[in-house]
């Protein structure tokens, strides 16, 4: 062991200080404030760095990372901000290393970023940057997004608002997934808690863990995409091609929800899910839908309990807010044949929108309930969140340390 | 509210982070050879020191166990090492992306994540030189991580037994370096579907069912009629086909350009410098130039020198589009010659390649040569969660170091595996 070349002398001088210099070059290039402390930086156990890992450290250091907001399946989200300027506010997205996992890099992670890299729209979260950690870990620095998300403001009892801001809402969400499609992107994950709410009051359009390209014609998909309640009848039915009529469907449930308060088409399995589909929407038969019966899982309804669509009635009186356009379009949204359904820019084409009321402005959009001080609340029990973990990771550092030695 | 292409493919990071000038590109990749060298010709420095210091300081047992990696010279000498040049590494670096279009074909890839995989090898190497991370090494790596990307996912498991003597810990070593190279960026736009697209629109044409521009001021029946017209050959005298023979000439112009698409794109630098709709065309140009021409005239006002709505000038699309099919044209593949003139070429090729290799085993920064290893110490380091502080790591890589030497002295290093079974 004494002569491998991991453990040659270093640093070396001469050569770590070209690099840095030709690194800086390269990020003034890429809009990335020059780091001067690169010389500072200890190189790693294994001799003096490369390029590009200087680029990415000089991206890393950009950012403080702050308390814990949140820990998902697949990944931990702290808070965080510039170095350079601390009222800049970011969110760090941790991607999490999942020892199952024994193919690299998570597929979620690196749809995530394949897309996100690549949209850049006022109702789409923002990908400020990516960096990675010594432990190869993937983080996202993400817009700040402070005031929850879509499914917490209908739930939230303390909130109330009317049809203009329903439309203000929905106008933001049908621009999100008009680009995604304008882009050939897929989002096929849209409901209400992917639905962030910025400080400014707009909606943003996050979590592109699903999300993927259009795929060429005859390429097959997988069908088990999008939570349940936002599932569109096809893919219940396991077709395994499809376009942007998925995302629209779900989009026309996410609506449907802010006008009714509470989940609009519920269910505890997929069986029971296209019987809920089918209670409000009829049963899907060749007549309303040619071509349903070739779909893989499609079972014809017995003549008994063919389910009939409600009548107009029953959207009058269950959705109101909306007004005679909006139910049209939701209707227009969730067409049980993708192909009769609304595309995301005919949904932008919709009278709706032109229709009384006028979408209420961003900024005067309700919040949820008494923001500050909610947000107040959060941080605190988050800060005693961040204290316990820190601890625990220690003394788990420990162990993985005396394991390590043996 | 409608988007242009262009401006969807301005927002685009293979516009905005791997675009360049021919010069740019050329600058960048003699300023990553010349830090590559430097940075082996240092590390060998410091690896012969360690050696001639060893050789004073430590008994003869202590060499003769010493894991000597090898690759670089095995006698002790202070000549100078000779290390490969910008035309080296790019020769050496597109033999290996004519490997990775091979190894796609034997795995049966889409085109679209073999394409990927390419692009994603010549980015890498646009930051790292082969001196530094062998092509060899990165190359199946490359593609696997384009598998992923473009969602045609096989198990790294899987992905490795389908390779000569290749484990999946060793197509993974590199992914990180890898993504880490590609900046983050794992979107490759292609040309293909542009092609699909423009045949079918030329197709449309022929049949006079063309949607035509309406800044360009033509009607589908008039262009139906000059198509049907069109000379064979540039300068050629007009013809007079029938619609069939137009399709039958259309099939016969895309599935060639197709072909170029395949070989001749990937493995040039037109990725670097044009865009997918630019590269479509100069492939097309190279199949059927008057077609080609015709197609991009059907665009624009019958004028001396028109220009589209946005400003551009025909005369400015089509040399541009008749620069890149020069780029795509000087690739070997396109070359007019027999298929056993193309098999000469190409084999005196091959040779050069080995040649280099020869060259690139004695050049080998020696730090990076065992990525798995490299791989399995960063992590280590790091902890399980990265939070490591780097003094915290390098006080306890001391500490391992001063355990494992001090071990050493007292019962003696490690023996051999084989001693101790006795084999």
């Amino acid at each position: 062991m004494a002569l491998s070349p991991l453990d040659s002398p270093k640093p070396v001088p001469n050569a770590a200080k070209t690099i840095t210099a030709k690194a800086k070059a390269l990020t003034l290039s890429n809009n990335a404030a020059s780091s001067p402390s690169t010389h500072a930086s200890t190189p790693s156990s294994d001799g003096p760095q490369d390029l590009s890992e200087q680029l990415n450290d000089q991206v890393r250091r950009k950012y403080v990372q702050g308390g814990r907001l949140g820990e998902g399946t697949y990944a931990i989200v702290y808070s965080g901000h510039l170095v350079s300027d601390p009222s800049t506010l970011v969110a760090i997205k941790k991607i999490k290393v999942n020892a199952e996992y024994k193919d690299g890099l998570a597929m979620d992670a690196v749809r995530e970023v394949k897309h996100l890299q690549e949209l850049s729209h006022p109702n789409i979260i923002k990908l400020h940057a990516v960096f990675s950690t010594r432990d190869q870990n993937l983080n996202l620095v993400l817009e700040h997004l402070p005031l929850g998300d879509l499914e917490t403001l209908w739930r939230n009892k303390d909130v109330s608002y009317g049809p203009a801001d329903i439309k203000a809402w929905a106008g933001m969400l049908a621009r999100a997934v008009w680009f995604c499609h304008e882009n050939f992107v897929l989002h096929r994950d849209i409901k209400g808690n992917n639905l962030l709410i910025a400080a400014d009051g707009s909606v943003k359009l996050a979590d592109f863990g699903l999300a993927r390209s259009f795929a060429d014609p005859y390429t097959k998909m997988s069908c088990n995409v999008i939570t349940r309640f936002y599932r569109p009848p096809e893919l219940l039915y396991g077709t395994r091609h499809y376009g942007g009529a998925v995302d629209v469907w779900s989009m026309g449930v996410v609506i449907a929800e802010l006008a009714l308060r509470e989940f609009f088409l519920p269910s505890e399995t997929e069986i029971e899910q296209l019987d809920r589909i089918a209670e409000v929407f009829g049963s899907p038969t060749e007549e309303n839908w040619p071509g349903v019966s070739k779909l893989d899982n499609y079972v014809p309804a017995a003549k008994e309990n063919l389910k009939r669509p409600q009548p107009l009635m029953y959207w009058k009186q269950r959705f109101g807010m909306l007004g005679d356009e909006g139910i049209d379009l939701i209707r227009y949204m969730c067409k049980l044949d993708p192909r009769s359904r609304a595309t995301a820019r005919q949904v932008l084409e919709h009278p709706y929108w032109m229709a009384a009321p006028r979408p209420t402005p961003k900024e005067k959009l309700p919040r949820n309930a008494g923001g500050a001080r909610k947000m107040a609340e959060d941080l605190k029990r988050k800060g005693g969140e961040v204290e316990g973990e820190g601890r625990a990771d220690k003394v788990a550092r420990k162990l993985d340390f005396s394991a390590l030695k043996r | 509210m409608r988007l242009t292409e262009d401006e969807i493919y301005r927002s685009s990071t293979q516009y905005r982070l791997w675009s360049y000038t021919a010069d740019a590109l050329q600058s960048l990749r003699s300023s990553t050879n010349a830090s590559a060298a430097q940075r082996v010709k240092a590390a060998v420095k410091r690896q012969r020191e360690a050696r001639r210091e060893s050789a004073y300081n430590s008994d003869a047992e202590k060499r003769v166990n010493g894991t000597d990696s090898g690759a670089v010279t095995p006698a002790i000498t202070d000549k100078e090492v000779e290390c490969l040049t910008v035309e080296e590494e790019q020769k050496i670096v597109n033999a290996f992306c004519g490997q990775a279009i091979a190894l796609g074909q034997f795995l049966e890839f889409p085109i679209n994540v073999v394409a990927t995989g390419v692009q994603y090898l010549k980015r890498f190497y646009l930051f790292n030189s082969p001196m530094t991370y062998e092509p060899k090494v990165i190359m199946p790596s490359a593609m696997f991580l384009a598998t992923k990307t473009e969602i045609f996912h096989m198990t790294a498991e899987n992905f490795a037994s389908r390779l000569p003597n290749t484990t999946a810990e060793q197509v993974l070593a590199p992914e990180y370096l890898i993504t880490q190279a590609l900046r983050f960026t794992f979107d490759v736009r292609h040309p293909f579907r542009g092609l699909n697209g423009g045949h079918m629109e030329m197709a449309a044409m022929a049949n006079g069912k063309a949607a035509v521009l309406p800044s360009a001021n033509k009607t589908p029946a008039n262009l139906q009629q000059a198509m049907l017209k069109l000379p064979l050959e540039p300068n050629g005298s007009s013809s007079s086909m029938n619609v069939r023979a137009v399709e039958k000439r259309l099939g016969e112009a895309t599935a060639k350009a197709s072909k170029t698409l395949k070989t001749a794109a990937l493995l040039t630098d037109v990725y670097f410098l044009y865009t997918p709709s630019q590269i479509w065309l100069a492939a097309y140009l190279l199949a059927d130039e008057v077609l080609t021409l015709f197609y991009i005239s059907s665009k624009f006002e019958d004028e001396a020198d028109p220009s589209t709505p946005s400003g551009i000038s025909k005369s400015k699309v089509i040399a541009t589009v008749r620069a890149c099919a020069a780029m795509l044209a000087s690739h070997t593949s396109m070359a007019h010659a027999t298929e056993d003139e193309i098999k000469a070429l190409e084999k005196k090729e091959a040779e050069e390649v080995k040649a280099i290799q020869r060259k690139l085993h004695y050049c080998r920064d020696p730090d990076k040569m065992d990525l798995v290893k490299l791989n399995k110490a960063q992590k280590r380091d790091a902890g399980t969660d990265g939070k490591l502080e780097e003094s915290k790591a390098k006080r306890r890589k001391l500490e391992r170091e001063k355990n494992e030497k001090e071990a050493d002295e007292f019962w003696g290093p490690e023996l051999p595996k084989e001693n101790v079974t006795g084999k």
